[in-house]
């Protein structure tokens, strides 16, 4: 209870101070020594490695002499490891614990405990839900224009004319039923989208055999189909070789969210012409430094405090739309990946 | 002093000696107030269903449902607290679910007759279900700051409410097991449930009895977990069963019955806690943990077999 009142003063203060607007984007002293830790929703994802790469740069670029760890839990304890990490981290008065939030608000007890000892808790990649106990959230794009980048998509593969179905995740999964919504929304508001037809909606549980057979149920069901549309990096995937094995590839293309790791092939041989995601290694950079700047003290961690990150430029410190009372920095756009670009971006 | 050391407990309490020192060596924190509880809260409700599942195995039966019952009982009580219900209602009633799902396993297992392995994996199937059902893929929470504060500040000065459960408990199933007529029929009929039947014992109330503990207990550290984390999941405690039925072989408890003690099992607890704790602090990531710790399983089960074999060497020899 006491931790609520402080807090309370906290965010008061916060919101007092928020009354004046910084007019130039703080520069980040380099050099100084806190300790901190990048913490995946679990290990062994190849995204979360390549957030960590970005962090990797980022703490060589501004020479902290602390030490910068990558760790997390094992995939079956990952709300259990989560807990018992931010709860370590804060006896080991790191200075900071970089966190992408797969426990919900049960973190929220750990991750105060760790800001009354003195450790900032920045998220990335997903938020803590109430806000409780975070710093600020690192936010890699705006969820709202993910439907208009779909949709713009669609519209280039297409020509501007045919049909197209989607192949989501699951039927409940939060992110991409919104997202899904979203398109939607983007298809009906603009005229030049007029002549797409979405056709149906399916799920492949995000799992790669589900999804493969989802794809090519999809094609035999809607004879005229011209694009599968998948924002999942599963999904996405197992459509692309279900065309590419059926050699559909000439009559349905593939697009969605995906890693250009994984779809550099298809891309290359024209079955995936494009696809969206954001880039993990900015989403880690950019969360590196500003997790540096609160550390040491140089950042406050009040909205419309700007600085700047790096190569990457001056970002804000801003309400959270989604989330009443947070604080948010909108890293944003989407990267669309291409024949020209995905070759660079999946090494 | 040399047979003590030689006992599975003398071992466990070497090995637990070396952890210590190590930990202590390594990391300035460790011996730190705060962490030490910590190092207690970070696992307390597995522990505390620890203490009841060695009575179970000792009694030649498991109980696999323990995780889902605490997922259960804590998304019932995020459910009755989000539909209005007063939470000291909301306790007995999810306390209640744990009772009643004791007594589903233990009425299948023993008037039915079915094994405790087969019925206990169909109702860690239900009860995650029902729990999933309750809460569906929300997070509940915003409870009253009196239950959040039991699970997670100090009650008697740094020392938590679900520390003292913990000591409670132990305590109490220390003197059933130890020194009681109940604790006694345990071992019996986990040795030989035939035997104990010839002898008059009514192995099928001590079984439900057996079981309907393990539920209730396991409600319980159910809402243990919803006060220390604030709020609940349809995931809540996947999976922690497998750590449970870890704890309690590595102290030494045989999974055929029969044999093992509650110190075993608290040795045990001292040894994987602070394991764990000790490599958190190194920063050694979660498959390392995993991997040290099914080591250290691995261990226990063929250690006492080397040692077995060993013993029995000369005597054939002589013979």
């Amino acid at each position: 209870m006491m931790m609520k009142h402080v807090l309370g003063a906290a965010a008061a203060l916060m919101l007092g101070g928020a009354s004046f607007a910084y007019a130039e984007a703080l520069k980040l002293e380099g050099g100084k020594s806190t300790d901190m830790v990048l913490l995946p929703k679990f290990l062994g994802i190849l995204v979360f490695d390549q957030a960590n790469e970005g962090a990797q740069e980022a703490h060589a670029e501004l020479a902290n002499p602390g030490k910068l760890e990558f760790t997390g839990p094992t995939p079956e304890n990952s709300v259990a490891g989560q807990i018992e990490i931010m709860t370590t981290a804060a006896t080991q008065k790191l200075g900071a614990v970089m966190l992408s939030n797969n426990a919900g608000d049960q973190i929220a007890p750990a991750a105060e405990a760790a800001q009354a000892a003195g450790t900032k808790v920045v998220t990335w990649d997903s938020p803590v839900p109430s806000g409780a106990g975070e710093s600020v959230f690192v936010a890699q794009v705006d969820f709202g224009s993910i439907g208009v980048v779909m949709a713009d998509m669609a519209h280039s593969i297409l020509g501007g004319k045919g049909q197209m179905a989607v192949l989501s995740a699951t039927p409940d999964a939060a992110n991409q039923n919104a997202w899904i919504e979203a398109m939607k929304v983007a298809l009906a508001a603009d005229a030049k989208y007029a002549d797409i037809e979405l056709v149906d909606v399916v799920y492949g549980d995000d799992q790669a055999e589900v999804s493969y057979n989802r794809a090519l149920a999809l094609v035999d069901k809607y004879p005229d189909l011209g694009l599968i549309m998948s924002p999942t990096t599963v999904g996405i995937q197992a459509s692309a070789k279900a065309m590419q094995d059926e050699g559909l590839c000439d009559k349905v293309k593939v697009s969605g969210l995906g890693l250009p790791s994984e779809m550099v092939s298809y891309t290359m041989n024209g079955c995936a012409p494009e696809f969206a995601l954001w880039d993990f290694r900015d989403l880690g950079y950019l969360t590196y430094f500003t997790a540096y700047g609160l550390a040491t003290g140089q950042l406050k961690g009040e909205v419309g405090e700007s600085f700047t990150a790096g190569r990457m430029g001056d970002f804000t410190i801003e309400e959270d739309p989604s989330r009443a009372g947070s604080k948010r920095i909108l890293m944003g756009p989407f990267t669309v990946y291409t024949k020209d670009n995905v070759e660079a971006a999946a090494k | 002093m040399i047979k003590r050391l030689q006992s599975w407990e003398g071992l466990l309490a070497a090995v637990l000696v070396v952890i210590f020192a190590f930990n202590a060596l390594m990391t300035p924190e460790f011996l730190g107030i705060g962490n030490q509880i910590n190092l207690f809260q970070l696992s307390i409700e597995k522990i505390i269903v620890a203490l009841v599942m060695t009575l179970i195995i000792i009694n030649a039966e498991i109980d696999l449902s323990v995780g889902s019952m605490m997922g259960l009982s804590a998304c019932a009580f995020g459910y009755l607290f989000q539909n209005g219900i007063a939470p000291p209602v909301a306790i007995a009633v999810c306390l209640g679910i744990g009772v009643l799902g004791g007594a589903v396993n233990g009425w299948f297992i023993t008037r039915v007759g079915l094994p405790s392995l087969v019925v206990t994996l169909a109702t860690l199937i239900g009860f995650r279900g029902l729990a999933r059902v309750m809460v569906e893929d929300r997070g509940i929470g915003d409870f009253p700051d009196w239950f959040d504060a039991l699970g997670q500040k100090g009650l008697l000065g740094p020392i938590p409410f679900a520390l003292i459960a913990f000591v409670l408990l132990f305590a109490v199933i220390y003197v059933v097991l130890e020194r009681s007529g109940f604790g006694r029929k345990t071992y019996v009929i986990g040795s030989n449930r035939d035997v104990a039947e010839f002898a008059g014992i009514d192995t099928a109330r001590h079984k439900m009895i057996l079981f309907i503990a393990s539920g209730a207990v396991s409600a319980f550290a159910g809402l243990l977990y919803a006060a220390r984390v604030g709020a609940v999941r349809g995931d809540v405690a996947l999976g922690f069963e497998l750590d449970v039925i870890t704890i309690v072989l590595l102290g030494g408890v045989s999974i055929f019955g029969g044999k093992g003690t509650l110190v075993g099992t608290l040795l045990s607890v001292l040894i994987v806690l602070n394991l764990r704790n000790g490599m958190a602090l190194l920063n050694i990531t979660g498959h390392i943990q995993t991997g040290v710790i099914g080591l250290l399983l691995i261990a226990s089960v063929v250690v006492p077999r080397i040692r077995l074999t060993r013993a029995k060497a000369p005597k054939e020899a002589s013979a």
